[in-house]
């Protein structure tokens, strides 16, 4: 066993709010190891023992009237504010809502182990067997800067088609929110994850999505990170059953000293499973955009196929971009490739669009917007893509405003 | 009489990290209503005038001026050009994935229009003239549909140009090698889509190293172009005894 460490001020507070929830093993686990830094394998580029400064005293408590970060049309909502369910209503037929206690964490994630030691509720949502609906969770953080610590476990049965969008927003105070997300994915299911992080720029954010999929089943995922100052954003994927594909897809759009981390483990432990994972970054000012991609394929998973694509854009000259791609492989008759790319706009492409009389401002607005839609497109929900597509039309304005042009 | 078009004054530029000087001094004078040809080897500059006209990166002006309607050209962006009423025919257009075809042209279309003070196009009179124009020019309204130049043959990225050309409607038309890489009977259509652009207040600067061009779209005025300046100057006549005689007559060199 080894000695206690010097824990930070940070870390101090973070393992009291440990101590307040009860758990005495996350306590003393924390106690002995801290907050992962740099030399953390996983935690290379977000040393959260140098970035984690301060974490706040107050954990978050229960609100009488959240807000709405926006309202899908047609789509209902169930609204999570300060980690407690708001009394769902009007829920399309075929989706259960209940809360339970919070499930311990099945990974060796020391976010994820925090999560589980501090959410003491999981909202458990069910989609019946064979039923299609489509579904917005809205997570909020509101009133004074605070810990918020929540669980959201999300079945889709057998058959059953599912469109979730998740929301996260709140107040612009300096939370430090750690938000955990398991999607089990039936066998014969289809299902859509849309994760979008509309923080305020105060607030410190980690993100835990966890996917279990079984047999015949679809998934695809996007988790957009451009609101909060600090993100991370875990994406463990397991593919449990055979003849099921998943794409897996992530977008950092950053800008001033933003710092978003999107981490991702997919394993593919049976034979006959495909995936691909497209992950992008669009960084400007002294933003830090970081993808890291981790594939496995297990001994036995024959005839596995992932293709993993990491693409950068780099707006200025402070902007950075972090991409480490990985393939552990132990079957062999297996395909897996992976490539990065990151640079600047393409010049010709800028100088085409000019000389039709485009303005610069304009004509880079368009290539990014095309550098993106290969992310959006793919979700085939109209509601959603044209929000995602206002957000990315805000950054290009705030963008230009700031430029002063 | 009303001023030149385009003047070019003793042009000298080069590359921006390199000595060489690429033009060696052009004087060159477009009126309206004429089609000027440049004609030269590889190599001999021509396509480095047309970006400079344009406004490309990467080029050093280091000595005289260019005057576009009166105003110094050389001040301008590329997309202040446009507007004022210059045209750039790519020799190889750029392919843009992700820019819907249609997308690009109304926004440039009303990008121009919104700089120049007119109202933006609506979508039904933008369609109208999308599809008029299309239709002189044989592209087809899947070609349309997809991203910006991105699969298209070599044909049909210069009919493209020729119908970005005749939308936004410019003074002055620089085509860069537009018939490289046409068919003959792709070179008719593209040359009647020049042709009928024609006009008294637009002038054209066909730049080519083939006569074969010039037979369709039929010149005013022909320059030989070599090591970075105008050589000879003649009517359509030179351009035949051009291809007689071949380049080495007129630049000296070995051909």
């Amino acid at each position: 066993m080894q000695d206690a460490i010097k824990l930070s001020p940070a870390e101090q507070t973070l393992l009291g709010h440990l101590r307040d929830a009860g758990d005495d093993v996350a306590a003393q686990r924390f106690e002995q190891s801290g907050l992962p830094n740099r030399r953390v394998e996983e935690y290379h580029y977000s040393d959260l023992k140098m970035l984690l400064r301060a974490v706040p005293e107050a954990r978050a408590a229960l609100v009488e009237q959240p807000g709405t970060t926006v309202a899908f049309d047609g789509v209902a909502r169930i609204t999570i504010a300060n980690g407690a369910l708001v009394a769902p209503s009007g829920l399309p037929e075929g989706l259960t809502v209940t809360i339970e206690k919070a499930g311990p964490t099945t990974g060796s994630d020391p976010m994820a182990q925090i999560n589980a030691a501090l959410a003491g509720e999981a909202v458990r949502i069910a989609v019946a067997p064979g039923a299609d609906v489509t579904l917005h969770i809205d997570r909020r953080t509101e009133g004074e800067a605070a810990l918020s610590a929540d669980q959201v476990a999300i079945e889709v049965g057998k058959g059953a088609k599912a469109f979730v969008v998740e929301t996260f927003g709140g107040s612009d105070a300096a939370h430090m929110v750690n938000a955990a997300t398991s999607l089990t994915v039936a066998d014969e299911a289809n299902a859509t994850h849309v994760q979008i992080d509309r923080q305020a720029l105060a607030v410190t954010q980690f993100v835990n999505n966890r996917y279990e999929l079984g047999a015949n089943a679809n998934l695809r995922t996007l988790t957009v990170n451009t609101g909060a100052g600090f993100n991370r954003v875990n994406v463990f994927g397991h593919f449990g059953g055979g003849d099921t594909h998943a794409d897996f897809g992530g977008l950092n759009l950053l800008e001033g000293k933003q710092h978003a981390d999107i981490t991702l483990d997919v394993t593919h432990a049976v034979p006959d499973t495909t995936s691909s994972e497209l992950f992008k970054s669009v960084c400007r000012g002294d933003a830090k955009g970081i993808f890291q991609g981790k594939i496995n394929v297990a001994k036995d998973a024959q005839k596995s196929d992932a293709k993993m694509m990491s693409q950068g854009l780099l707006l200025s000259e402070g902007a950075e971009i972090h991409t480490k791609p990985e393939l552990e492989i132990f079957a062999d008759d297996v395909i897996c490739g992976h490539g990065a790319t990151c640079g600047e706009l393409d010049d010709s492409a800028l100088f085409y669009l000019m000389s039709r009389g485009i303005p610069r401002v304009e004509a880079e607005a368009m290539l990014i917007r095309a550098f993106l839609d290969e992310l959006f497109d793919p979700l085939d929900n109209e509601p959603v893509t044209e929000y995602l597509e206002t957000i990315v039309g805000d950054w290009l304005a705030a963008a230009a405003a700031s430029e002063g042009k | 009489m009303s001023s030149p078009i385009l003047e070019i004054k003793d042009l000298h530029a080069k590359v921006e990290d390199d000595d060489k000087e690429i033009l060696k001094g052009v004087n060159l004078t477009l009126n309206g209503g004429e089609v000027h040809a440049i004609m030269g080897r590889n190599g001999s500059g021509k396509s480095t005038l047309s970006y400079i006209l344009a406004g490309k990166d990467g080029y050093e002006v280091t000595g005289g001026q260019v005057l576009f309607k009166g105003e110094d050209l050389l001040e301008m962006e590329p997309d202040e050009r446009a507007v004022a009423g210059l045209f750039l025919a790519f020799q190889y257009p750029t392919e843009i994935p992700g820019v819907a075809t249609m997308t690009f042209l109304k926004t440039a279309l009303n990008a121009q229009r919104k700089a120049r003070g007119e109202n933006e196009l609506s979508t039904p009179d933008f369609m109208k003239a999308v599809r008029e124009a299309a239709g002189n020019l044989d592209i087809s309204s899947d070609m349309l549909k997809r991203a910006l130049n991105v699969g298209f043959s070599g044909g049909e990225k210069k009919r493209a140009e020729i119908l970005q050309m005749a939308l936004l409607e410019p003074t002055l038309c620089v085509l860069d090698e537009t018939d490289s890489g046409l068919d003959i009977d792709a070179l008719k259509t593209v040359s009647d889509g020049v042709n009928s652009l024609r006009s008294p207040d637009r002038a054209m600067l066909v730049i080519t190293h083939y006569q074969r061009l010039l037979n369709h779209i039929v010149p005013d005025y022909v320059h030989v172009f070599a090591d970075g300046r105008i050589v000879e100057s003649g009517d359509r006549e030179l351009a035949l005894e051009l291809e007689q005689k071949g380049y080495a007559a007129f630049d000296g060199k070995a051909a």
